[in-house]
């Protein structure tokens, strides 16, 4: 938004089309409702991004409309109403200690973030800057993706234990299988011109990567980084499933089996209300670090 | 002019910025309960009281305790939920297709008998007698069998009893997929055991150790019923979690610092063979009136298609009938190893994990008021050790699942008058000293308050002038305490129990005769055994009895606390052959 755009062979955006002052010819430019990569204010795009989730809602007020639970289109031992999800909120967050449970769940999953990154980052960039290592670990990456890691949870078990390192190891494999290729790919799109002038210039092969390659790549790391983080809660509920009792994981095993079923949605929610948190951080925290990149 | 200072300087903003955070700290220590609560789940203590006389409260104290069977005499139609609403299930009355999941779990094999195999047939029993079709689907997951009966997508839930007890109360919020249990399938008869490693000999030894088990299983109700049993806090136990018993397996495998595992054939009978320093502690060959395996139909299709419900039930029946031919036998293993993609072998490796209960078994189990491991017993003793660990609030009463009405009519058409309750285990008469060479599984110390010098257990009070007073007992609870007993024996119908009496020392040194101290402690212990076997119609051989006087005190560094003295033990042996 803020990088002013260089014009490219005669293609115009919205700003710097130069329309002469006239609110007639600037209604009739601007007419297609839905115009290509057009700027919207603030308020349009809240706005555009609540009306699907009011509409989930009212589908599911609507699923689940009716006093008796045998007049519901879907039975409450199924998907309880909106309603009831809110009313059991307080019993999930007093007795079953919500907030602690969310922290635990939080930090294994930050943990596992942590580690992967040890593996990932140094790793993803000797990749994506000597072709020979990437040639050496290409295959095991791309094995690692097509991977149906679940299975692998007894494994971890028998090798790490029960205890929280088996759940920050199995939690970090899955980042680290994410991870990797986009860390590469964000190295290895750096622009040749780079490169070469910084050759040009006398640069060796560790100041190529020092100075040219990480700079520029920083930014797509950072966006990789901000993409992989969910990854983590896709896979919370796997590594909660052994010495269950801590974790938001935990209480949807176990509200799965004893009820109430209106925690397993409200854990659902709340997953998605931590996402979103995280993700205006990260968003946040790029705009701070990378200015100069439009941060989505 | 722009560049003016205005506001405060750098250490102003610094001391603000304090002050603000010095100001949510405390408030969010101040709410601290608010904002980080600690729960309420995880184990409270026990009251061992209740345990005892959960069950005892549902009838007066019986001071003739002797009764035969006793039949229910109620209609279950008028104690079970009624049905409301449109049935809300997936049916076809053109295929007539009834949608049955199973687990991995040899206790299927009459109705995969029945049903020539797992896919609806026209040789099926259900198809030729009674004119549907039965679709045995393999969902080993219970919590997808629940949730595809809940949605409608099958009509039959499997599960044993204490996952029914966890499931009925969110179920039950819809009276349409309201669980309604016909028919008991089988007992686990080793199926389900405890590993420990090498240091533990007697459920006692697990305080303060680690077990980890499957949570929300079989497994969970089986430890913790032998925990309350043998007179343990569940909370004295280091409990570890997992999601399935084979993962408990796992875990216990490869974490030496867990000592116990509860576990599923055949992993409990591997572990011992393959991992140095384990053993089994007990399994449900010797707990084997423990863990019930049943089917629960959805109340709505229960209410449209009572027919089917009783071909089901029939058919089942007729399936354990056909098993005993051998040639059919290998025919019904094929079908099942087909279902499960296994081989016949394996399946027929499981053969001893389950009992079928035939029609008289059923009948015992549903209708038998005075059966110690009934289906009501059952439910309450699972309902009340779940309760006491915090798994289950409002709890759900047995007669708004149980329905005997199918039972009922198949006994009074005597359809199945042949089959015989063949679940009896046969005692040979054995001595004290021969039993307890090997170490008890557990110990159940239980105390009767009886009236001085007195072995009757139902003593009445006594006026000033030692005059019996009529309708009084000298132990108003010992009702329950044989209740207690009586469950335990039952649920390990297959052991040997011990029944040791103790007296206190209070008359030590003053011109007593220790024989007649062994004698009255004896004659106690005979008492106990005596009401036991009169009342729940146990083998006599069961129980061996033994007077140990004032010899044994309860607690070795307090000999002298005479109320902790004067006691009966029972201990739970195992069978000779095992």
């Amino acid at each position: 938004m803020s990088e002013p755009a260089p014009a490219v062979g005669g293609e115009t955006t919205p700003r710097s089309d130069g329309v002469p002052a006239g609110s007639a010819v600037r209604r009739r430019r601007q007419a297609p409702w839905l115009a290509i990569r057009e700027t919207i204010p603030a308020w349009q795009g809240w706005a555009l991004g609540a009306l699907p989730i009011l509409a989930l809602l009212a589908v599911w007020s609507l699923a689940t409309a009716g006093g008796a639970p045998e007049e519901r289109w879907i039975s409450p031992t199924i998907l309880p109403s909106p309603w009831e999800v809110i009313r059991s909120f307080p019993e999930l967050w007093f007795d079953r200690a919500l907030t602690r449970n969310l922290l635990v769940s939080f930090g294994r999953v930050a943990a596992g973030f942590a580690v992967a990154l040890l593996i990932a980052f140094p790793l993803g960039v000797m990749m994506g800057s000597f072709t020979k290592v990437k040639a050496a670990f290409t295959p095991l990456s791309v094995f690692g993706a097509y991977l149906p890691i679940p299975a692998l949870v007894p494994l971890t078990l028998s090798l790490f234990g029960t205890g929280e390192l088996q759940k920050v190891i199995f939690l970090a494999l899955a980042f680290l299988i994410y991870l990797l290729p986009l860390i590469v790919s964000a190295v290895d799109s750096v622009d040749d011109v780079y490169l070469k002038t910084a050759y040009t210039l006398g640069a060796d092969r560790w100041q190529a990567v020092r100075r040219v390659l990480l700079p520029v790549a920083w930014a797509d790391i950072f966006q990789a980084l901000r993409l992989g983080f969910g990854v983590g809660w896709s896979y919370i509920l796997l590594v909660e499933m052994v010495d269950i009792g801590k974790g938001l994981g935990g209480i949807i095993i176990v509200s799965q089996r004893r009820g109430p079923r209106e925690h397993i949605y409200l854990v659902l929610l709340l997953i998605v209300a931590v996402a979103f948190a995280t993700d205006k951080a990260w968003a946040a925290l790029g705009r701070k670090l990378f200015p100069y990149r439009e941060a989505r | 002019m722009a560049e003016q200072k205005v506001g405060p300087t750098a250490l102003g903003k610094l001391v603000l910025v304090l002050f603000v955070l010095a100001l949510a700290a405390g408030a969010a220590y101040y709410f601290r309960d608010v904002l980080m609560p600690s729960g309420k789940d995880g184990a409270r203590p026990v009251d061992m009281d209740a345990f005892k006389a959960q069950q005892g409260k549902f009838e007066a104290p019986d001071t003739k305790g002797i009764t035969t069977v006793s039949e229910y005499t109620y209609v279950p139609a008028e104690k079970l939920p009624p049905v409301k609403g449109v049935s809300g299930y997936v049916w076809d009355p053109a295929t007539k297709v009834v949608q049955f999941p199973i687990n991995v779990w040899i206790g299927w094999l009459p109705i995969v008998a029945a049903n020539h195999g797992f896919a609806p047939n026209n040789e099926s029993i259900f198809f030729k007698e009674y004119g549907f079709k039965v679709n045995l689907k393999l969902i080993d997951d219970p919590v997808v069998a629940r949730d595809a009966f809940a949605a409608g997508q099958s009509h039959i839930l499997w599960g044993t009893l204490d996952m029914m007890v966890l499931f009925a109360p969110e179920l039950m919020r819809d009276s349409r997929t309201a669980p309604r249990i016909f028919q008991q399938i089988d007992w686990s008869s080793g199926g389900d055991g405890i590993v420990v490693r090498g240091n533990i000999h007697s459920v006692r030894d697990l305080k303060g150790k680690t077990v980890v088990y499957a949570q929300n299983s079989p497994s969970q109700y089986f430890i913790n019923n032998l925990l309350l049993n043998a007179g343990i806090q569940p909370s004295e136990v280091n409990h570890k979690y997992t999601a399935t018993a084979f993962e408990a397996a796992a875990a216990f495998v490869s974490d030496k610092r867990i000592d116990a595992c509860v576990s599923w054939a055949p992993d409990i009978y591997n572990i011992p063979e393959k991992v140095a320093g384990t053993r089994i502690l007990t399994t449900t060959a010797e707990a084997n009136k423990l863990i019930a395996d049943v089917w629960a139909a959805r109340a709505d299709f229960a209410k449209d298609h009572p027919q089917v419900i009783k071909g089901l039930v029939a058919g089942i029946f007729k399936g354990m009938d056909q098993l005993k031919d051998p040639g059919f036998r290998a025919r019904a293993f094929q079908w099942m190893a087909e279902g499960y993609g296994m081989q016949p072998d394996e399946v027929k490796a499981m053969e001893a994990d389950a009992h079928s209960t035939n029609f008289a078994e059923n009948k015992e189990f549903f209708l038998n008021a005075n059966n110690p491991t009934n289906f009501e017993r059952t439910w309450k003793n699972i309902t009340f050790v779940y309760r006491e660990l915090g798994l289950v609030g409002t709890p759900v009463r047995f007669d708004e699942v149980m329905d005997f009405s199918v039972l009922q009519q198949l006994d009074r058409e005597g359809t199945f008058a042949h089959q015989r309750d063949e679940y009896r285990a046969t005692f040979a008469p054995v001595s004290y000293t021969k039993v307890q060479a090997e170490a008890p599984i557990l110990t159940q110390t239980i105390r009767i308050n009886f009236y001085p010098n007195s072995a009757n257990i139902f003593e009445p009070q006594h006026d000033e002038l030692g005059n019996p007073i009529p309708n009084t007992l000298y132990d108003p609870s010992v009702a329950a305490t044989l209740e207690k007993v009586a469950r335990l024996a039952g649920q390990y119908e297959r052991a040997v129990i011990a029944v040791v009496g103790h007296t206190d020392s209070s008359m030590k040194g003053r011109g007593v005769r220790e024989q007649d101290v062994r004698a009255l402690s004896l004659d106690r212990a005979n008492a106990v055994k005596k009401a036991l076997v009169q009342k729940y119609k146990f083998d006599p051989n069961k129980f061996i009895v033994e007077g140990k006087g004032w010899d044994v005190p309860a607690d070795p560094d307090d000999p002298t606390n005479h109320a902790l003295n004067r006691r009966v033990e029972i201990a739970v042996y195992p069978p000779e052959a095992r």
